[in-house]
């Protein structure tokens, strides 16, 4: 243990004392707290869109789409210029719209309203080429009128049309299994992001915090240290001692990191708002039935397992070209979680998420954000017990990797690794 | 003298391979024991053994009283043959770092790294980078961080390699204080000079195989002797002399290889006897090298 304490010491004093981890330390909050200066400076900077309608429909509706269109900061629709609105002709009214919306125009876009059959349809002038957003900011207005005018034309009170399209659908979720027994709020949501959250952060903390394991453990083996710390230490004593090193680093980034969010938390609650109570909520419902604690095994038995893979591996690497032959198999596993993640989320209970849930190097993700939505404890328990019992595994044939790797010199592949490993020290 | 490390009929084979076959031998407490033999003979593989960082195929290795070298690690310095250190640390960080690995307390460990890579004239360099280092300078922190807890036993696996003389003198220096001091060192070589100067005993391994352990003066003479004679001579008149199996020119006279058991003196006499003009006779003793030449095969 004494031996372990020392080489995780070694470890992590040198990294903290390099000018890289400072860097990534207050990069990501100088990245959060820029990007939202960043959005609300352009949110304050936008400009609403000038927009004009010229009525050729001879139905008057020009007043009501300009209304529908209308929208505050985004669409300004004002009164057509005269030289527009004294148009009958659409030859005419197309081509003062060109010009209205051109190099020098007055305007960004220009709607002309032309009569289809019993419908109305648009042509739309934009000064850019490329406007989706004012295309369907204008479709909606005109389905708008259209159904609007569909309606009235078959007696229905226009008045009641506007009363529907102001009513807003009105939809109370329950469930047993929220936190009151009925309506499900924002509280019991929170958990199952707050498990998303950790097998998102347990992703990235594999493909940095295992990185840097890969990398230091192939800078020990590039510059001959490792048969000396082999010669000093066992290799169980120096592979955990390298992945404690490590993980303190990643938590202790991780920790600085949770600090300026619950910073930003607090701030946030104090605004007002349903935020605070369901914080409070949520924290007491990752307590109820150690929903935290099967979180944290998931955790870190998934750092784990995928750092001593990672560990092994670099045993056996002295460049960066010689671990990307070995690390791209491991890569692609790592890809697979991501996309079943979101899966997981729509539905925890899909028979290919359960399935997959088994798979240990798939577990710690898929498990931790399926934890907050109850699966049963056989899963739970299950899944944890095959993924502890697969470490173990891992971890006593990485010991045997990490030696062999260590002593071992030129180039090597997998067929090399496997040979080397089934050789006895 | 207690035997401080023994191997009996050791052998370690890697697939089918077989790197080291029935080795024995044995090393005295206190002692300087040269280890060796020509590059793949099997000197790392059988040092490697030694200190448990890898398993005999078959025999049994007892060192400092265990079956397992890891047992024992703390009571072993090791300087391998492929080494280095932490680029990015001090020597006295380095130092230290390996002998807290070996049971030194952080400040004992830092006291001595002081002491002795001051000891090395290494006192300006105390906290450089390693990297910032020559490799001599280098070398030696490496030695230093070997033996800075004071083993028992000291394996240094050809330490002497990418030294310059002045450096290899100053580790030879170094060698002999250790022994002095009651540590017993094992060390391996393929350059002859250093093991006769440092070792009372010497193993020689060839193709995996121990030819030779024994005393430096035993092993020199199972190295052939020349006679080196000069004067007013010829081929046939020194192939004539008794005891003389071969000759060959060389400089201004002849090298005239004996035959075993042949006796110079018996040559010096008849020269005289039969009057040949001889201005130089020598009979200089073998040196290891050549003992190595000849017990390694590699005079075939």
């Amino acid at each position: 243990m004494r031996r372990l304490l020392l080489i995780a010491r070694r470890e992590y004093l040198a990294y903290v004392r390099t000018v890289g981890f400072w860097l990534s330390l207050i990069a990501l909050p100088l990245v959060a707290v820029g990007s939202g200066f960043f959005v609300a400076m352009m949110e304050n900077s936008s400009e609403a869109r000038q927009m004009a309608v010229l009525d050729l429909t001879g139905a008057d509706v020009g007043a009501a789409f300009a209304r529908s269109l209308d929208k505050p900061d985004a669409i300004r629709v004002a009164p057509p210029p005269q030289t527009l609105a004294s148009l009958t002709e659409l030859g005419a009214a197309d081509a003062e719209a060109r010009i209205l919306v051109g190099e020098d125009g007055a305007l960004d876009a220009v709607v002309i309203l032309t009569p289809s059959g019993e419908a109305i349809s648009a042509r739309y002038w934009s000064s850019r080429a490329n406007d989706e957003a004012g295309e369907e900011a204008v479709t909606q207005a005109l389905s708008e009128l259209n159904r609007t005018r569909a309606l009235v034309a078959l007696g229905v009170d226009p008045a009641a049309v506007d009363r529907i399209d102001a009513a807003e659908p009105v939809v109370t979720v329950l469930s047993p299994a929220s936190a009151s027994g009925g309506e499900v709020s924002l509280q019991d949501r929170l958990p199952g992001l707050i498990g998303f959250i950790v097998a998102m952060t347990l992703w990235s903390l594999i493909l940095t915090g295992a990185s840097i394991l890969l990398n230091s453990v192939m800078e020990e083996k590039a510059n001959r240290v490792l048969e000396v710390l082999l010669s000093s230490a066992s290799a169980t004593e120096l592979l955990a001692g390298k992945i404690l090193g490590v993980a303190l680093v990643t938590l202790t980034v991780l920790a600085v990191w949770g600090g300026f969010g619950a910073v930003a938390l607090r701030f946030a609650a104090q605004q007002g708002g349903d935020l605070a109570p369901a914080l409070s909520g949520a924290l007491a419902g990752l307590a109820r039935d150690g929903l935290w604690l099967w979180l944290v095994a998931y955790f870190v038995g998934g750092y784990l397992m995928y750092a001593t893979v990672f560990a092994a591996i670099g045993s056996f690497c002295e460049t960066p070209r010689e671990a990307q032959t070995l690390i791209g198999p491991i890569m692609m596993i790592l890809v697979v979680p991501v996309f079943v993640l979101q899966m997981a989320m729509r539905d925890p209970d899909l028979a290919i998420v359960r399935s997959l849930s088994w798979v240990p190097f798939f577990t710690p993700f898929l498990m931790s954000a399926r934890a907050p939505s109850g699966p049963p404890l056989f899963e739970l328990a299950g899944t944890l017990a095959v993924m502890v019992g697969f470490t173990v595994l891992i971890v006593w044939l990485a010991a045997k990797a990490f030696r062999a790797g260590a002593l071992s010199t030129g180039k090597i592949d997998w067929r090399g690794v496997i040979g080397l490993v089934r050789g006895d020290r | 003298m207690s035997v401080i490390l023994s191997l009996n009929d050791v052998s370690k084979r890697y697939g089918d391979f077989e790197a080291v076959k029935d080795l024995s031998f044995s090393v005295e407490k206190g002692s300087i024991t040269g280890f060796l033999g020509p590059n793949g003979a099997g000197k790392t593989s059988s040092i490697r053994m030694i200190l448990g960082l890898a398993a005999p195929t078959s025999g049994r290795i007892e060192v400092l009283g265990a079956d397992d070298g890891r047992k024992v690690r703390d009571r072993i310095g090791f300087l391998p043959e492929e080494r280095g250190l932490y680029r990015k640390m001090n020597p006295v960080d380095a130092v230290a770092y390996m002998a807290g690995l070996k049971g030194v307390p952080n400040a004992e460990g830092k006291r001595r790294a002081r002491e002795l890579l001051e000891a090395q004239g290494l006192g300006e360099a105390l906290k450089r980078p390693m990297k910032a280092l020559s490799k001599g300078m280098a070398q030696k922190v490496q030695l230093v961080s070997a033996i800075a807890h004071r083993p028992e036993l000291v394996i240094l696996d050809e330490p002497f390699s990418g030294l310059d003389p002045v450096n290899q003198q100053g580790l030879e220096r170094m060698i002999r204080d250790l022994a002095d001091q009651g540590a017993t060192v094992l060390f391996s070589t393929h350059v002859m000079q250093h093991a006769e100067r440092l070792c009372e005993k010497v193993v020689l391994m060839a193709r995996g195989r121990k030819v030779f352990e024994g005393p430096v003066a035993e092993a020199r003479a199972a190295a052939p002797r020349y006679l080196v004679l000069e004067g007013g001579l010829d081929a046939a008149g020194v192939q004539a002399l008794p005891g003389v199996a071969e000759v060959e020119p060389a400089g201004g006279g002849f090298r005239a290889r004996l035959a075993p058991g042949a006796q110079p003196q018996a040559a010096l006499k008849a020269a005289f006897e039969r009057g040949l003009d001889v201005t130089r006779f020598e009979a200089p003793e073998p040196s290891l090298h050549d003992a190595f030449i000849v017990l390694t095969g590699d005079d075939r």
